[in-house]
Protein backbone atom coordinates (compact mmCIF):
# COMPACT_ATOMS: atom_id res chain seq x y z
CA UNK A 1 0.00 0.00 0.00
CA UNK A 2 2.71 2.54 0.82
CA UNK A 3 4.00 2.02 -3.00
CA UNK A 4 0.22 2.75 -4.01
CA UNK A 5 0.65 6.01 -2.50
CA UNK A 6 4.14 6.90 -4.40
CA UNK A 7 5.51 7.10 -1.06
CA UNK A 8 8.91 6.87 -1.91
CA UNK A 9 11.32 4.10 -0.50
CA UNK A 10 13.90 6.78 -0.94
CA UNK A 11 12.18 8.57 1.88
CA UNK A 12 11.61 5.72 4.02
CA UNK A 13 14.84 4.68 4.02
CA UNK A 14 16.75 7.48 4.73
CA UNK A 15 14.10 9.90 7.27
CA UNK A 16 16.29 8.45 9.78
CA UNK A 17 19.42 10.57 8.39
CA UNK A 18 17.50 13.75 8.59
CA UNK A 19 18.88 15.51 11.46
CA UNK A 20 16.33 16.16 14.45
CA UNK A 21 15.60 20.06 13.74
CA UNK A 22 15.36 19.19 9.68
CA UNK A 23 12.84 15.90 10.55
CA UNK A 24 9.50 18.07 10.61
CA UNK A 25 10.31 18.93 7.14
CA UNK A 26 9.60 15.52 5.70
CA UNK A 27 6.44 13.94 4.67
CA UNK A 28 4.84 11.42 7.49
CA UNK A 29 5.00 7.96 6.08
CA UNK A 30 1.54 7.47 6.10
CA UNK A 31 -1.38 9.30 4.97
CA UNK A 32 -3.86 10.00 7.68
CA UNK A 33 -7.11 7.81 6.65
CA UNK A 34 -10.57 7.93 8.87
CA UNK A 35 -11.79 4.81 10.06
CA UNK A 36 -14.98 4.36 8.42
CA UNK A 37 -12.94 4.81 4.99
CA UNK A 38 -9.58 3.14 5.13
CA UNK A 39 -7.34 2.71 1.98
CA UNK A 40 -7.64 -0.07 -0.23
CA UNK A 41 -6.94 -0.57 -3.61
CA UNK A 42 -10.33 -0.83 -5.20
CA UNK A 43 -11.26 2.25 -3.73
CA UNK A 44 -8.04 4.42 -4.89
CA UNK A 45 -9.03 2.56 -8.18
CA UNK A 46 -12.78 3.63 -8.19
CA UNK A 47 -12.08 7.37 -6.53
CA UNK A 48 -9.75 7.44 -9.62
CA UNK A 49 -12.16 6.52 -12.08
CA UNK A 50 -14.93 9.07 -10.73
CA UNK A 51 -12.70 11.79 -10.26
CA UNK A 52 -11.97 11.66 -14.22
CA UNK A 53 -15.22 10.87 -15.36
CA UNK A 54 -17.08 14.16 -17.32
CA UNK A 55 -20.76 12.36 -16.69
CA UNK A 56 -20.68 13.56 -13.24
CA UNK A 57 -21.54 16.77 -14.35
CA UNK A 58 -24.67 18.25 -15.68
CA UNK A 59 -23.08 19.18 -19.41
CA UNK A 60 -21.28 15.87 -19.60
CA UNK A 61 -17.99 17.54 -20.09
CA UNK A 62 -16.47 18.69 -16.86
CA UNK A 63 -14.71 15.94 -14.18
CA UNK A 64 -13.05 16.96 -11.19
CA UNK A 65 -9.77 16.78 -13.09
CA UNK A 66 -10.92 20.01 -15.29
CA UNK A 67 -10.18 22.42 -12.60
CA UNK A 68 -7.86 20.28 -10.70
CA UNK A 69 -5.73 18.18 -13.06
CA UNK A 70 -2.49 16.16 -12.23
CA UNK A 71 -1.28 17.47 -15.84
CA UNK A 72 -1.76 21.34 -13.92
CA UNK A 73 -0.30 21.18 -10.44
CA UNK A 74 -3.61 19.68 -9.72
CA UNK A 75 -5.36 23.19 -10.51
CA UNK A 76 -6.18 24.29 -13.61
CA UNK A 77 -3.68 27.30 -14.09
CA UNK A 78 -6.65 30.58 -14.66
CA UNK A 79 -7.06 32.93 -12.15
CA UNK A 80 -10.55 31.91 -11.14
CA UNK A 81 -12.80 28.97 -13.13
CA UNK A 82 -13.31 31.10 -15.97
CA UNK A 83 -15.00 29.45 -18.99
CA UNK A 84 -14.19 26.41 -17.04
CA UNK A 85 -16.69 26.04 -15.05
CA UNK A 86 -20.56 24.84 -16.42
CA UNK A 87 -21.12 26.46 -19.45
CA UNK A 88 -18.30 29.07 -18.94
CA UNK A 89 -19.72 29.94 -15.26
CA UNK A 90 -17.18 31.70 -13.43
CA UNK A 91 -16.16 30.43 -9.82
CA UNK A 92 -15.07 32.82 -7.42
CA UNK A 93 -11.99 31.74 -6.28
CA UNK A 94 -8.49 30.07 -7.75
CA UNK A 95 -9.21 26.34 -8.01
CA UNK A 96 -7.04 25.28 -4.75
CA UNK A 97 -4.57 22.56 -5.28
CA UNK A 98 -5.62 18.47 -4.19
CA UNK A 99 -2.40 17.90 -3.45
CA UNK A 100 -1.43 16.95 0.27
CA UNK A 101 -5.01 17.93 0.93
CA UNK A 102 -5.04 14.42 2.94
CA UNK A 103 -3.20 16.21 5.60
CA UNK A 104 -4.95 19.29 6.10
CA UNK A 105 -7.68 19.07 8.61
CA UNK A 106 -9.71 22.06 7.12
CA UNK A 107 -11.20 22.00 3.13
CA UNK A 108 -11.61 24.70 0.49
CA UNK A 109 -10.47 28.45 0.82
CA UNK A 110 -12.48 28.82 3.39
CA UNK A 111 -12.03 25.64 5.63
CA UNK A 112 -15.49 25.25 5.64
CA UNK A 113 -15.57 21.71 6.06
CA UNK A 114 -13.22 19.38 7.41
CA UNK A 115 -12.56 15.92 5.84
CA UNK A 116 -12.06 15.26 1.93
CA UNK A 117 -15.27 12.69 1.78
CA UNK A 118 -17.49 16.07 3.51
CA UNK A 119 -15.53 18.03 0.24
CA UNK A 120 -15.53 15.49 -2.41
CA UNK A 121 -19.26 16.50 -3.37
CA UNK A 122 -19.69 20.08 -2.87
CA UNK A 123 -18.12 20.68 -6.60
CA UNK A 124 -20.47 18.35 -8.05
CA UNK A 125 -23.39 20.56 -6.95
CA UNK A 126 -22.18 23.50 -6.97
CA UNK A 127 -23.54 26.01 -10.36
CA UNK A 128 -20.48 27.43 -11.01
CA UNK A 129 -19.10 23.78 -11.21
CA UNK A 130 -20.36 20.92 -12.71
CA UNK A 131 -23.84 21.74 -11.56
CA UNK A 132 -25.18 18.32 -11.37
CA UNK A 133 -28.04 17.88 -7.96
CA UNK A 134 -27.05 14.45 -6.57
CA UNK A 135 -30.59 13.71 -6.58
CA UNK A 136 -30.31 13.34 -10.01
CA UNK A 137 -26.47 11.75 -10.18
CA UNK A 138 -27.12 9.15 -7.61
CA UNK A 139 -29.90 7.51 -9.86
CA UNK A 140 -27.75 8.14 -13.21
CA UNK A 141 -24.52 6.11 -11.67
CA UNK A 142 -26.62 3.62 -10.32
CA UNK A 143 -27.88 2.59 -13.68
CA UNK A 144 -24.36 2.20 -14.85
CA UNK A 145 -23.51 -1.58 -14.18
CA UNK A 146 -19.67 -1.03 -14.45
CA UNK A 147 -19.95 1.40 -11.61
CA UNK A 148 -22.17 -1.37 -9.35
CA UNK A 149 -19.70 -3.85 -9.57
CA UNK A 150 -16.57 -1.51 -8.51
CA UNK A 151 -18.50 -0.21 -5.26
CA UNK A 152 -19.84 -3.65 -4.43
CA UNK A 153 -15.99 -4.31 -5.11
CA UNK A 154 -15.05 -1.56 -2.94
CA UNK A 155 -17.45 -0.81 -0.19
CA UNK A 156 -19.02 -4.84 -0.18
CA UNK A 157 -21.42 -3.65 2.03
CA UNK A 158 -22.86 -1.29 -0.11
CA UNK A 159 -24.10 -4.62 -2.16
CA UNK A 160 -23.37 -2.36 -5.36
CA UNK A 161 -25.68 0.21 -4.30
CA UNK A 162 -24.34 3.84 -4.95
CA UNK A 163 -25.42 6.51 -2.30
CA UNK A 164 -24.23 9.89 -1.71
CA UNK A 165 -21.98 8.48 1.12
CA UNK A 166 -20.27 6.00 -0.80
CA UNK A 167 -19.87 8.51 -3.86
CA UNK A 168 -17.89 11.07 -1.18
CA UNK A 169 -15.63 7.93 0.35
CA UNK A 170 -14.34 6.80 -3.13
CA UNK A 171 -13.63 10.03 -4.69
CA UNK A 172 -12.01 11.23 -1.10
CA UNK A 173 -9.61 7.93 -0.93
CA UNK A 174 -8.04 8.39 -4.61
CA UNK A 175 -8.01 12.25 -3.31
CA UNK A 176 -6.07 11.09 -0.18
CA UNK A 177 -3.33 9.46 -2.69
CA UNK A 178 -2.18 12.65 -4.24
CA UNK A 179 0.68 13.65 -1.88
CA UNK A 180 3.89 15.16 -2.81
CA UNK A 181 6.85 13.06 -4.12
CA UNK A 182 10.51 14.05 -3.41
CA UNK A 183 11.92 17.56 -4.28
CA UNK A 184 15.88 18.35 -3.85
CA UNK A 185 14.60 20.06 -0.58
CA UNK A 186 13.76 16.74 1.16
CA UNK A 187 17.12 15.43 -0.47
CA UNK A 188 18.77 18.33 0.96
CA UNK A 189 16.67 17.76 4.47
CA UNK A 190 17.75 14.37 4.11
CA UNK A 191 21.35 15.22 4.44
CA UNK A 192 22.23 15.36 0.48
CA UNK A 193 23.73 19.11 1.00
CA UNK A 194 24.34 19.20 -2.43
CA UNK A 195 21.04 19.01 -3.51
CA UNK A 196 19.87 22.61 -2.84
CA UNK A 197 22.01 25.21 -4.74
CA UNK A 198 23.66 28.15 -2.75
CA UNK A 199 21.05 30.68 -3.44
CA UNK A 200 18.39 28.19 -2.06
CA UNK A 201 20.02 27.18 0.93
CA UNK A 202 20.06 31.24 1.48
CA UNK A 203 16.38 31.68 0.45
CA UNK A 204 15.72 28.16 2.91
CA UNK A 205 17.05 30.68 5.72
CA UNK A 206 15.42 33.89 5.08
CA UNK A 207 12.07 31.96 5.03
CA UNK A 208 12.56 30.91 8.32
CA UNK A 209 14.17 34.03 9.46
CA UNK A 210 13.83 37.60 7.77
CA UNK A 211 10.93 36.93 5.65
CA UNK A 212 8.84 34.96 8.23
CA UNK A 213 7.31 32.91 5.81
CA UNK A 214 7.60 30.17 8.68
CA UNK A 215 5.04 31.95 10.87
CA UNK A 216 1.97 30.08 8.72
CA UNK A 217 4.11 27.70 5.67
CA UNK A 218 5.47 25.92 8.30
CA UNK A 219 5.80 21.39 8.22
CA UNK A 220 6.34 19.33 5.74
CA UNK A 221 3.29 20.71 3.82
CA UNK A 222 4.62 24.28 4.16
CA UNK A 223 1.34 25.16 5.41
CA UNK A 224 -0.08 24.53 9.19
CA UNK A 225 -3.68 25.12 8.23
CA UNK A 226 -4.03 29.02 9.73
CA UNK A 227 -6.19 31.09 8.28
CA UNK A 228 -5.52 34.41 7.67
CA UNK A 229 -6.55 37.54 5.86
CA UNK A 230 -3.55 38.80 3.74
CA UNK A 231 -4.64 41.98 2.90
CA UNK A 232 -5.40 41.62 -0.93
CA UNK A 233 -8.95 42.82 -2.41
CA UNK A 234 -11.32 42.09 0.52
CA UNK A 235 -13.52 43.62 2.61
CA UNK A 236 -12.67 47.31 3.35
CA UNK A 237 -11.19 47.40 -0.55
CA UNK A 238 -14.35 47.06 -1.91
CA UNK A 239 -14.01 43.15 -2.40
CA UNK A 240 -16.85 40.92 -1.91
CA UNK A 241 -14.73 38.13 -0.85
CA UNK A 242 -15.11 38.07 2.86
CA UNK A 243 -13.78 34.37 3.44
CA UNK A 244 -14.14 32.34 6.06
CA UNK A 245 -16.57 35.54 7.52
CA UNK A 246 -19.40 34.07 5.06
CA UNK A 247 -18.82 30.53 6.95
CA UNK A 248 -19.85 31.85 10.55
CA UNK A 249 -19.37 35.56 10.96
CA UNK A 250 -16.73 35.54 13.53
CA UNK A 251 -14.42 38.57 13.46
CA UNK A 252 -11.61 36.83 13.59
CA UNK A 253 -12.35 35.42 10.11
CA UNK A 254 -13.14 38.63 8.12
CA UNK A 255 -10.97 38.24 4.90
CA UNK A 256 -9.44 35.41 5.81
CA UNK A 257 -8.36 32.25 3.82
CA UNK A 258 -6.40 28.66 4.26
CA UNK A 259 -3.06 29.06 4.38
CA UNK A 260 -2.13 27.07 0.93
CA UNK A 261 0.67 24.29 0.51
CA UNK A 262 4.13 25.52 -1.13
CA UNK A 263 4.90 22.16 -2.14
CA UNK A 264 5.05 21.90 -5.98
CA UNK A 265 4.39 25.55 -6.40
CA UNK A 266 5.91 26.18 -9.65
CA UNK A 267 3.61 24.14 -11.35
CA UNK A 268 -0.04 25.85 -9.71
CA UNK A 269 0.58 29.78 -10.83
CA UNK A 270 -1.25 31.82 -10.42
CA UNK A 271 -1.74 32.10 -6.76
CA UNK A 272 -3.86 33.48 -3.88
CA UNK A 273 -7.37 32.47 -3.35
CA UNK A 274 -7.97 34.92 -5.90
CA UNK A 275 -5.28 34.15 -8.45
CA UNK A 276 -4.27 37.50 -8.70
CA UNK A 277 -0.81 37.03 -8.34
CA UNK A 278 0.70 35.58 -11.44
CA UNK A 279 4.25 34.28 -9.99
CA UNK A 280 6.70 33.08 -7.07
CA UNK A 281 8.31 36.82 -7.25
CA UNK A 282 5.41 38.65 -6.68
CA UNK A 283 3.74 36.11 -4.28
CA UNK A 284 6.78 36.34 -2.13
CA UNK A 285 6.80 40.39 -2.79
CA UNK A 286 3.15 39.97 -1.40
CA UNK A 287 3.34 37.95 1.44
CA UNK A 288 7.05 39.00 2.69
CA UNK A 289 6.62 42.97 2.31
CA UNK A 290 3.17 43.49 4.16
CA UNK A 291 0.33 42.61 1.43
CA UNK A 292 -0.26 44.55 -1.31
CA UNK A 293 -1.86 47.41 0.06
CA UNK A 294 -0.79 50.21 2.63
CA UNK A 295 -4.59 50.38 3.66
CA UNK A 296 -5.92 49.99 6.82
CA UNK A 297 -7.60 46.65 5.76
CA UNK A 298 -9.91 45.54 8.17
CA UNK A 299 -8.85 42.65 9.96
CA UNK A 300 -5.67 42.71 8.08
CA UNK A 301 -2.96 39.79 10.18
CA UNK A 302 -0.42 41.18 12.09
CA UNK A 303 1.63 38.56 10.09
CA UNK A 304 1.25 40.96 7.28
CA UNK A 305 4.12 43.77 7.79
CA UNK A 306 6.73 44.96 5.80
CA UNK A 307 10.00 42.52 6.01
CA UNK A 308 11.89 44.95 3.98
CA UNK A 309 12.75 41.94 2.13
CA UNK A 310 14.99 43.53 -0.91
CA UNK A 311 15.21 42.01 -4.61
CA UNK A 312 17.92 39.77 -3.33
CA UNK A 313 16.15 38.37 -0.83
CA UNK A 314 13.06 37.84 -2.92
CA UNK A 315 15.33 36.10 -5.33
CA UNK A 316 16.52 33.43 -3.22
CA UNK A 317 13.35 33.08 -1.38
CA UNK A 318 12.13 31.61 -4.79
CA UNK A 319 15.12 29.67 -5.52
CA UNK A 320 14.10 28.15 -2.53
CA UNK A 321 10.50 27.43 -3.18
CA UNK A 322 11.50 26.07 -6.26
CA UNK A 323 13.06 23.58 -4.71
CA UNK A 324 9.92 22.41 -3.57
CA UNK A 325 9.10 20.98 -6.98
CA UNK A 326 9.32 17.33 -7.07
CA UNK A 327 8.45 15.16 -10.02
CA UNK A 328 4.69 14.33 -11.09
CA UNK A 329 3.48 11.30 -9.06
CA UNK A 330 3.45 8.15 -11.11
CA UNK A 331 -0.41 7.91 -12.43
CA UNK A 332 -2.24 6.50 -15.54
CA UNK A 333 -5.08 8.92 -16.33
CA UNK A 334 -7.82 6.37 -17.05
CA UNK A 335 -9.34 7.18 -20.86
CA UNK A 336 -12.05 4.17 -20.63
CA UNK A 337 -14.91 4.13 -17.92
CA UNK A 338 -17.86 1.86 -16.67
CA UNK A 339 -20.53 1.24 -18.59
CA UNK B 1 -37.55 38.85 55.22
CA UNK B 2 -36.89 39.84 52.39
CA UNK B 3 -33.68 41.29 53.33
CA UNK B 4 -32.87 38.31 54.94
CA UNK B 5 -33.27 36.08 51.80
CA UNK B 6 -31.12 38.83 50.19
CA UNK B 7 -27.72 38.12 52.10
CA UNK B 8 -28.51 34.28 52.36
CA UNK B 9 -28.11 34.22 48.25
CA UNK B 10 -25.18 36.95 48.20
CA UNK B 11 -23.83 34.90 50.55
CA UNK B 12 -24.15 31.72 48.50
CA UNK B 13 -22.72 33.44 45.26
CA UNK B 14 -19.68 34.71 47.37
CA UNK B 15 -19.26 30.99 48.65
CA UNK B 16 -19.60 29.66 45.49
CA UNK B 17 -17.62 32.32 44.01
CA UNK B 18 -14.82 31.86 46.27
CA UNK B 19 -14.98 27.60 45.20
CA UNK B 20 -14.69 28.39 41.70
CA UNK B 21 -11.10 27.22 40.61
CA UNK B 22 -9.57 29.16 37.52
CA UNK B 23 -7.48 27.14 35.14
CA UNK B 24 -4.73 28.26 33.14
CA UNK B 25 -4.85 27.13 29.35
CA UNK B 26 -1.44 28.67 27.50
CA UNK B 27 -1.34 28.95 23.47
CA UNK B 28 2.64 28.64 23.07
CA UNK B 29 3.60 27.12 19.70
CA UNK B 30 0.39 26.97 18.05
CA UNK B 31 -0.65 24.33 20.98
CA UNK B 32 -3.18 24.75 23.68
CA UNK B 33 -1.45 23.42 26.77
CA UNK B 34 -2.67 21.62 28.28
CA UNK B 35 -4.81 19.54 25.44
CA UNK B 36 -7.28 18.70 27.67
CA UNK B 37 -9.30 19.88 31.02
CA UNK B 38 -11.87 18.40 33.53
CA UNK B 39 -13.39 21.31 35.17
CA UNK B 40 -16.61 22.64 37.54
CA UNK B 41 -19.49 24.25 36.63
CA UNK B 42 -18.50 27.73 37.55
CA UNK B 43 -15.04 27.55 37.12
CA UNK B 44 -13.05 29.76 35.10
CA UNK B 45 -10.91 28.99 32.11
CA UNK B 46 -7.81 31.57 31.56
CA UNK B 47 -6.28 31.92 27.84
CA UNK B 48 -2.88 33.34 28.11
CA UNK B 49 -0.89 33.69 24.47
CA UNK B 50 2.56 32.88 25.14
CA UNK B 51 3.35 33.50 21.59
CA UNK B 52 4.79 36.11 19.70
CA UNK B 53 2.12 36.55 17.80
CA UNK B 54 -2.16 36.36 17.79
CA UNK B 55 -4.42 33.71 18.90
CA UNK B 56 -7.92 33.03 19.78
CA UNK B 57 -10.09 30.57 21.48
CA UNK B 58 -13.78 30.26 20.76
CA UNK B 59 -15.80 27.10 21.31
CA UNK B 60 -19.81 26.85 19.44
CA UNK B 61 -21.28 24.39 21.99
CA UNK B 62 -24.54 25.74 23.01
CA UNK B 63 -24.60 26.04 26.31
CA UNK B 64 -21.09 27.80 27.17
CA UNK B 65 -20.55 29.51 23.93
CA UNK B 66 -17.78 31.73 23.84
CA UNK B 67 -15.43 33.84 21.50
CA UNK B 68 -12.07 36.06 23.29
CA UNK B 69 -11.85 37.93 19.54
CA UNK B 70 -8.26 38.16 18.37
CA UNK B 71 -5.74 37.98 21.51
CA UNK B 72 -2.31 39.68 21.00
CA UNK B 73 1.21 38.51 21.80
CA UNK B 74 1.08 38.05 25.63
CA UNK B 75 -2.54 38.89 26.66
CA UNK B 76 -4.65 37.02 28.88
CA UNK B 77 -8.55 36.81 28.72
CA UNK B 78 -10.94 34.78 31.25
CA UNK B 79 -14.34 33.04 30.52
CA UNK B 80 -16.30 31.21 32.60
CA UNK B 81 -17.69 27.80 32.39
CA UNK B 82 -21.56 27.32 32.09
CA UNK B 83 -22.85 24.22 31.70
CA UNK B 84 -21.99 20.86 32.33
CA UNK B 85 -20.84 18.85 28.94
CA UNK B 86 -18.04 18.47 26.98
CA UNK B 87 -16.66 20.38 24.29
CA UNK B 88 -14.25 21.62 22.05
CA UNK B 89 -12.42 25.07 21.98
CA UNK B 90 -10.21 25.70 18.82
CA UNK B 91 -8.43 28.63 17.81
CA UNK B 92 -10.06 30.51 15.11
CA UNK B 93 -6.83 31.80 13.54
CA UNK B 94 -4.67 28.24 13.75
CA UNK B 95 -7.64 25.17 13.81
CA UNK B 96 -4.97 22.68 14.48
CA UNK B 97 -4.69 23.90 18.09
CA UNK B 98 -7.64 21.94 19.81
CA UNK B 99 -8.15 22.01 23.45
CA UNK B 100 -11.43 19.39 25.14
CA UNK B 101 -13.31 20.64 28.39
CA UNK B 102 -14.77 18.48 30.52
CA UNK B 103 -17.20 20.03 32.41
CA UNK B 104 -18.85 18.18 35.25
Amino acid sequence: MLIKLGLSALLLSTAMYATEDMKKWLRPAEVPQPANNKLTPERIELGKLLYFDTRLSSSGKISCATCHHPKQGWTDLIPTSKAVGHEGAVGPRNSPVVLNTAYQNRQFWDGRVRTLEQQALGPIEADVEMNMPLDVLIPKLNKIKGYQKLFAKAYPESKGVITNDYLAKAIASFERTVVSTIAPFDKYAMGEKGALSKSAKKGFELFKGKAHCIDCHDGFNFSDGSFHNIGLNDGDLGGKELGRYLVKRRAAWYGVFKTPTLRDITKSAPYMHDGSVKTLTEATHVCGNGGRYEHNVKNKSTFMVDRKLTKSDISKITSFLKSLEGPDMKLKIPTKFPQ
Amino acid sequence: MKTILKTLLISLAIAASANAANHLVDQKGKTFIPHALTVAVGDTITFKNSDPFAHNAYTDDEANEFDIGMQAAGAENKVTVKAAGTFSVECAIHPNMLLEVTAK
